[in-house]
C-alpha cells in the first residue's frame, strides 16, 4: 500500500513537470497532501496519539485543503493568467525530472551505508521532490507558481522526515508547523500586496532593486 | 528557567503595545527592553555553573549575544525615521515585530539543540521580513519578498539537513550537541558530509554567503537604519552560528578537512563577489550591505583556518558586527541630509554635519580594518594563520581584494565627506551619539571579551 502510494507520489512530480495550467499545479498539491495523509496513517504505530493526532490533522487540514484553496482563490483574485508560463519548454522540463530522479535514487541506494534503515524508495522520491520544488522556483517568472514549488518542496520534506519518524523527535512536527505559517503568511501578506502594487504578479517586474 | 525570561518581557509588552497602541508606550518598552536585555548579556558573560540541556550559554553564545545586546540598544535609541508619521497601530507592529525579532536571534543563539535553533532561525525571518517592508513602499516590498522566499528556500534546505543528521546516527539519534558530540564515534560519515553540505547552503543563505546573496543587498538597504544594523551586525551572526557547531561536529567525527575547505572557497568567493560589486556601484547602503558579505567571508576563511585563527574570526564577529552597525547608523543620518541613496550626487558632509561626517569616516577607518579597528587584529591573524597553512595563492588573492574594498569604500567616503561649504544642518544627539559609543565599545569589548572567557 506504501509502495503504491509513494509511486503515485512520483507519478504527480511528473505530471507537475507537463501541466501548463496553474489548476493543475494546485490539484498536485491536493493529491500530495492526500497522500501524505494516508502514509501519515500508515505510520500510526511509529507516533505516541498527540503527535499522530497534531500531524495527521495538519496534513489534511492544510496541506490538502486550506493552503491550495488558498493559492486558487488567490489566482482568482489577482486575475493571474492560467497557463504556467515556464521559462523552458515541457520536454526539457520532464527530461530533467528524469534526471532528478536518477539522481535521487542513486543518492537512495547510498542510504543502506547508513545506520539508520532507510527505505530507498522512500527516501528517493522524498528527496526527488525536494529537487522538483526547486527546479519549478528556478524554471518560472510568476511567484504564485514560486510559491507552488515551494510547497511542493515542503511535501518532499515533509515525505523525508515520515522516512524516519520513529526516531523524529518532536521538533519535526513543530517544523512543519512553522512551515506552514510561512507559507501562509508569504501568500496572504505579500503576494496580495504585491500584486496590488506591481501590475502582474511576476520576478521580472521585481527588478526595481538591481546592481 | 531564566531562558524563558526572554520571551516574558517581549510578550507581556507586546499584549499591551497591542492593546493600548500608544506611541509613547512603544518607543518607552523598546527602550526598557533593550536595556534588560544589555544587562542579561552581561549578566551571560559571568562563568555559568549548570548547564542546561537546551539553551546554555557556552563561549560562542556569550559573545553572539552581547554584541546582539549591545547594537540593540544603540538602534533602539536612535530615532526611528518619520516616526511622527506612523499610525499607532503601525508602531506597535513595528515595537512587536522588532522584540520577537531580538528574542528569537536571542534563543537561536542560546539554543543547544539544533532543531531549536532552526525554528529560531525560522522564526527571525518572520519576524524581520515586516521590520524590512515597514516602509511600505515599492522597493521595500520587493526587498522583503525576495528575502521572505530565498530565506525560506534556505531553511527548509538546512532542515534537509538536520534530517540527514539524523539520519547519519547509530541508534537514538538526537539533535542536542552535547549528545551528537558523544555518539561522534558511530556516526556516518556520507550522511554527515551530506547533511553538513545542506546546512552549509541553508545557513549560509541566511548568512549572506556568496553565492546565495541576493536577497542581502536588497534588504540591508531598503530597511530603516537601525533595522539595517541589526540584520547586517546581529542576524547574520545568528545564522553563521549553526555552522560554527556543525563545523565543530565534523571535526570531531574526523571530516574537519572537508568542511574547512568548503568553508575556504565559499569564504574567498564572498569577498570576491562583494570586492567586484563594490567598486561598481553607487549606492552607499547596498555598498555597506556588500561589505558585510566580505566580513562574513573573512569571518568564514577564520573558522576554516581552525583553532589557531578561530579566536581572530571571534574578534572579527565583534569587530564587524559593531562597526558595520555604526556605519548603517550613520548612513540612516546621511539619508536624512540628503534624501539620497547614491553617493555620487552627495557631497559636504563634513560642513553639513560633521559628527556624522567623522563618524562616517572613523566607521570606515574601522571597517577597512586600520588600528585601532579590532578588525586589523584580526585579520593579521587571518593572515598568519593562512601563511602557516601554506595558502599563499588564497592569502595574495585576499589581499589583493581587501585593497580593492578599501579603494571602493573609500571612495564613495571621500566623495560623501569632502565638497565646498554648505549649510548646517541639525539633527538630534540620539542619531549620533550612538554611533560614537559603538565604535567606542567596538575596540574595548572584544579585548575585555576574551579577557573574560579566557580565564
Amino acid at each position: 500500500m506504501a509502495d503504491v502510494l509513494l509511486i503515485l507520489f512520483g507519478v504527480s512530480l511528473l505530471f507537475a513537470s507537463i501541466t501548463n495550467m496553474l489548476r493543475g499545479l494546485v490539484r498536485i498539491l491536493v493529491w500530495q497532501g492526500l497522500i501524505l495523509f494516508v502514509l501519515t496513517i500508515l505510520k500510526t504505530n511509529e507516533f505516541n496519539l498527540w503527535e499522530f493526532i497534531f500531524v495527521a490533522v495538519e496534513t489534511i487540514i492544510f496541506k490538502a485543503v486550506l493552503i491550495p484553496w488558498f493559492i486558487s482563490d488567490t489566482i482568482k483574485k489577482n486575475k493571474t493568467k492560467r497557463e504556467v508560463e515556464p521559462s523552458v519548454s515541457n520536454f526539457f522540463s520532464l527530461g530533467s525530472m528524469a534526471l532528478i530522479f536518477a539522481f535521487s535514487f542513486f543518492i537512495a541506494l547510498w542510504s543502506d551505508k547508513g545506520p539508520a534503515n532507510l527505505y530507498p524508495m522512500h527516501f528517493g522520491i522524498a528527496f526527488a521532490a525536494i529537487l522538483k520544488g526547486l527546479f519549478i522556483i528556478i524554471a518560472n517568472k510568476k511567484l504564485i507558481t514560486h510559491l507552488m514549488g515551494y510547497l511542493i518542496m515542503e511535501n518532499g520534506i515533509f515525505l523525508l522526515s515520515l522516512a524516519i519518524a520513529s526516531e523524529v523527535p518532536a521538533v519535526v512536527s513543530l517544523g512543519v508547523s512553522l512551515d506552514i505559517l510561512l507559507s501562509i503568511l508569504i501568500a496572504a501578506l505579500f503576494i496580495n500586496r504585491i500584486s496590488n502594487t506591481f501590475e502582474e504578479a511576476h520576478s521580472d517586474e521585481l527588478s526595481t532593486l538591481k546592481d | 528557567m531564566t531562558y524563558f525570561s526572554l520571551w516574558l518581557f517581549p510578550i507581556i509588552a507586546s499584549l499591551l503595545s497591542f492593546s493600548l497602541r500608544n506611541k509613547s508606550l512603544n518607543r518607552f518598552l523598546v527602550l526598557t527592553h533593550s536595556l534588560l536585555h544589555l544587562g542579561f548579556g552581561l549578566a551571560l558573560l559571568v562563568p555559568q555553573t549548570g548547564f542546561a540541556a537546551w539553551f546554555g550559554a557556552d563561549s560562542y553564545a556569550q559573545i553572539f549575544f552581547l554584541v546582539t545586546a549591545i547594537l540593540y540598544a544603540a538602534a533602539a535609541f536612535y530615532p526611528l525615521t518619520g516616526h511622527n508619521a506612523l499610525s499607532p497601530k503601525q508602531s506597535s507592529i513595528y515595537t512587536i515585530c522588532l522584540m520577537a525579532f531580538v528574542a528569537s536571534m536571542d534563543s537561536a543563539n542560546l539554543s543547544q539543540n539544533l532543531g531549536l535553533i532552526w525554528v529560531f532561525v525560522e522564526t527571525t525571518t518572520l519576524a524581520s521580513a515586516m521590520l524590512i517592508s515597514f516602509e511600505h513602499h515599492k522597493q521595500s516590498l520587493e526587498a522583503a519578498w525576495k528575502y521572505l522566499f530565498i530565506c525560506s528556500i534556505g531553511i527548509a534546505l538546512a532542515f534537509v539537513g538536520i534530517l540527514l543528521l539524523l539520519v547519519a546516527q547509530d541508534s537514538h539519534p538526537s539533535l542536542l550537541l552535547s549528545q551528537v558530540t558523544s555518539g561522534i564515534g558511530s556516526i556516518s560519515p556520507f550522511w554527515l558530509k551530506l547533511s553538513f553540505v545542506f546546512m552549509l547552503i541553508g545557513f549560509g543563505t541566511k548568512a549572506g554567503f556568496a553565492p546565495m546573496h541576493f536577497w542581502l543587498p536588497d534588504a540591508h538597504s531598503e530597511a530603516p537604519a537601525q533595522i539595517s544594523a541589526l540584520l547586517s551586525g546581529a542576524l547574520l551572526n545568528t545564522a553563521l552560528l549553526p555552522l560554527i557547531r556543525m563545523k565543530g561536529l565534523m571535526t570531531a567525527a574526523g571530516e574537519g578537512t572537508l568542511a574547512s575547505q568548503l568553508f575556504l572557497g565559499l569564504g574567498i568567493l564572498s569577498v570576491f563577489i562583494a570586492a567586484v560589486f563594490i567598486i561598481k556601484i553607487t549606492n552607499y547602503k547596498r555598498m555597506l550591505a556588500y561589505s558585510s558579505i566580505e566580513n562574513m567571508g573573512i569571518i568564514l576563511i577564520a573558522f576554516a583556518l581552525g583553532k589557531a585563527a578561530e579566536t581572530a574570526g571571534l574578534i572579527h564577529v565583534m569587530g564587524h558586527s559593531l562597526a558595520k552597525a555604526t556605519l548603517f547608523l550613520t548612513a540612516g543620518n546621511l539619508y536624512k541630509i540628503f534624501g539620497e541613496k547614491d553617493y555620487s550626487k552627495c557631497s559636504s558632509l563634513l560642513s553639513r554635519h560633521p559628527a556624522s561626517a567623522w563618524l562616517w569616516i572613523l566607521g570606515f577607518v574601522f571597517i577597512i580594518g586600520l588600528p585601532p579597528s579590532p578588525l586589523f587584529i584580526s585579520e593579521f591573524y587571518i593572515a598568519i594563520g593562512l601563511l602557516s597553512s601554506a595558502n599563499y595563492l588564497v592569502l595574495g588573492f585576499w589581499i589583493v581584494l581587501l585593497a580593492v574594498i578599501a579603494y571602493g569604500l573609500g571612495k564613495a567616503v571621500l566623495n560623501i565627506t569632502m565638497g565646498g561649504k554648505e549649510n548646517r544642518v541639525k539633527l538630534p544627539l540620539m542619531s549620533y551619539l550612538p554611533g560614537y559609543l559603538l565604535l567606542l565599545t567596538a575596540i574595548t569589548v572584544p579585548v575585555i571579551v576574551l579577557k573574560l572567557l579566557s580565564n
